[in-house]
């Protein structure tokens, strides 16, 4: 690296040594003391019984996960998380990847706009949107529900409803999350060489062919980024909506394991079967890192950058 | 270039529907916290107010410390962003210009935390503020979210654009590393660092699970935890007062984001997130 110069040139080479951990120390304290500490003593709570107030902690090995694994809610929680995942990411992949490739290579005007109106929702609080959607989609007062009610279309009462719940929640979150997305795969998109392209058009490729075999390859890095990042905070996100809403209600038919960590922790005072759900969950997110990774290393070799 | 003109129009029009729904509730939420409940409940579709009224306002003004509470909000938003953008500055500073022992494995964890559910940590979290006696306090708020891995990332993207020429003429110079930092470094890197200290701002202005664990009593509160209090009385008679609300919270971070829109819209874009 270019930068070897700094400490080798340097006289006072001791404290070209320190400076690098000072620099860092400010961040290290924050995400030690906030993050990388609570995030072992999570784990350390994962063996134990305990209810956040009481002065003794009873050790009892794994029990708090054969709990968790044998509650039937859980599993109910898990189904609803998969519902979940596979709705964000139709709504925050696969959709942002569409738009952002027509923006830069089939559009020619009004580029800037797009990409200012569409990121915009990410900077409103997500509790204001969950607010406003409640009333917008209210299934008997709401505008929506009145201009349904013309066309004889009565709108589901989508809180009350298993699965309407999800579906509506995830719109709710995908509203906030989905510009993010999109500058990011614009970002890497834009990136793509406009000869290649140009080439492609020239030999009468139909644009969803070059998608497919020019701009999602090239592009794929932040495609799997973007992916990740749509389950990983996705489900995250998706705690506003419930908790503001639904409470992860009715009878946890919203409720993710996100959502359900919360409730079991300082709702229901389990405080090992909170942290055992959200270790479980962890190393299902860390599992899926390592798979992308491996994926990127392997199969993903052609982005310029 | 021409082939593909027939398309144009199409998608220009699903965009201007996608646009119409995505912007609706902030229209929605800018008309009704203007209108009278009356008019609210006999024209429900109509944005505009008949008669523009600042009832709602004033009546927010009256049953909350509504001030006080937007008071905690500036705090909690200006206080975390100044620290941040200065954590993040500093360790990207290390990360970009210095060689050192371990910095793979503490850039690697650093940036893994943006990977951790928030549910690992809450628990722990809540108990160390609880006994610092921080509990349902501004303070409480603000003490976890001094450091952030994602400014680091857009710090360290930004700061490898600069070319190392500079940087390394400077130190055979023997320029001090805070000089370098503050007249090359800072000025250089200025809109990345406008837009990231932005960017924080709105966040820790929006922030609702951490507060919502921390905050108790309502003097302490900030905005979206005020909102959230009028989710309860859907469609009742504090419809008008919440859309009033609504538009409290997120009046800052719209007006920061359409001045800013160029600088911020660029930092995400060239950071090029892999």
């Amino acid at each position: 690296m270019t930068t070897t110069i700094l400490s080798i040139k340097n006289k006072e080479g001791r404290i070209q040594k320190i400076a690098p951990y000072a620099l860092l120390l400010p961040s290290l304290i924050v995400l030690g003391f906030f993050m990388f500490w609570p995030f072992l003593y999570t784990i350390y709570l994962s063996f134990f019984d305990w209810n956040m107030v009481s002065t003794t902690k009873e050790f009892v090995g794994f029990e708090n996960y054969i709990d968790v694994l044998k509650d039937p809610v859980t599993w109910k929680v898990m189904g609803n998380t998969m519902l979940y995942i596979v709705l964000l990411l139709a709504v925050n992949f696969v959709v942002p990847y569409i738009f952002a490739y027509v923006v830069e290579f089939v559009l020619q005007r009004m580029k800037g706009f797009y990409k200012s109106a569409f990121f915009l929702p990410a900077f409103i609080s997500l509790v204001v949107g969950s607010i406003l959607f409640t009333w917008i989609l209210n299934p008997v007062s709401g505008p929506v529900a009145i201009i349904a009610g013309w066309f004889n279309i009565t709108i589901p009462i989508w809180s009350k409803l298993d699965g309407w719940v999800i579906v509506v929640i995830t719109l709710i979150t995908s509203w906030k999350i989905w510009g993010y997305h999109f500058i990011l795969l614009f970002a890497s998109i834009s990136g793509i060489s406009k000869e290649v392209i140009e080439a492609a058009r020239l030999d009468n490729i139909p644009l969803w062919r070059i998608f497919f075999r020019i701009v999602v390859p090239m592009s794929s890095s932040t495609g799997i980024y973007v992916f990740i990042i749509t389950i990983v905070q996705g489900l995250q996100f998706a705690f506003t909506p419930i908790k503001v809403i639904t409470q992860g209600g009715p009878n946890y038919a919203s409720s993710n394991v996100i959502y359900q960590a919360f409730h079991e922790a300082f709702v229901l005072y389990r405080t090992g079967h909170s942290a055992a759900l959200s270790t479980i969950t962890m190393i299902i997110f860390i599992f899926l890192l390592i798979v992308e990774f491996k994926f990127v290393e392997r199969r993903i070799y052609y982005e310029n950058k | 270039m021409k082939i593909n003109k027939r398309w144009e129009i199409p998608w220009h029009i699903i965009f201007f529907i996608f646009i119409l729904v995505l912007l609706y509730p902030i229209f929605y939420a800018l008309g009704f916290s203007l209108k009278s409940l009356q008019d609210a409940y006999n024209s429900p579709l109509s944005i505009i107010p008949k008669n523009i009224t600042f009832e709602n306002f004033n009546q927010l003004f009256t049953s909350l410390p509504a001030l006080k509470i937007t008071w905690n909000t500036f705090v909690i938003a200006s206080v975390v962003t100044i620290f941040k953008i200065i954590t993040s500055f500093l360790a990207a500073y290390a990360f970009v210009y210095f060689i050192f022992k371990g910095k793979n494995v503490i850039y690697f964890f650093l940036i893994s935390t943006i990977f951790l559910p928030f549910t690992i940590t809450m628990i722990p979290n809540y108990l160390i503020i609880s006994s610092l006696g921080l509990a349902d306090s501004v303070w409480g708020v603000i003490l976890p979210q001094l450091a952030d891995a994602m400014g680091i990332f857009l710090l360290t993207q930004a700061m490898r654009s600069i070319p190392v020429s500079l940087i390394e003429v400077a130190r055979l110079d023997n320029m001090e590393h805070w000089r370098i930092m503050k007249d090359i470094v800072l000025p250089l890197v200025r809109p990345a660092v406008t837009s990231t200290s932005i960017w924080f701002f709105i966040m820790a202005w929006n922030e609702y699970v951490w507060p919502v664990l921390i905050l108790k009593t309502v003097d302490n509160y900030t905005l979206p935890l005020a909102l959230q209090m009028y989710i309860s009385s859907e469609g009742g008679t504090n419809f008008t007062v919440a859309m009033a609300v609504s538009v409290i919270t997120m009046i800052i971070p719209l007006t920061l984001y359409l001045t800013f829109q160029k600088y911020i819209i660029g930092t995400f874009v060239s950071s090029g997130i892999k």
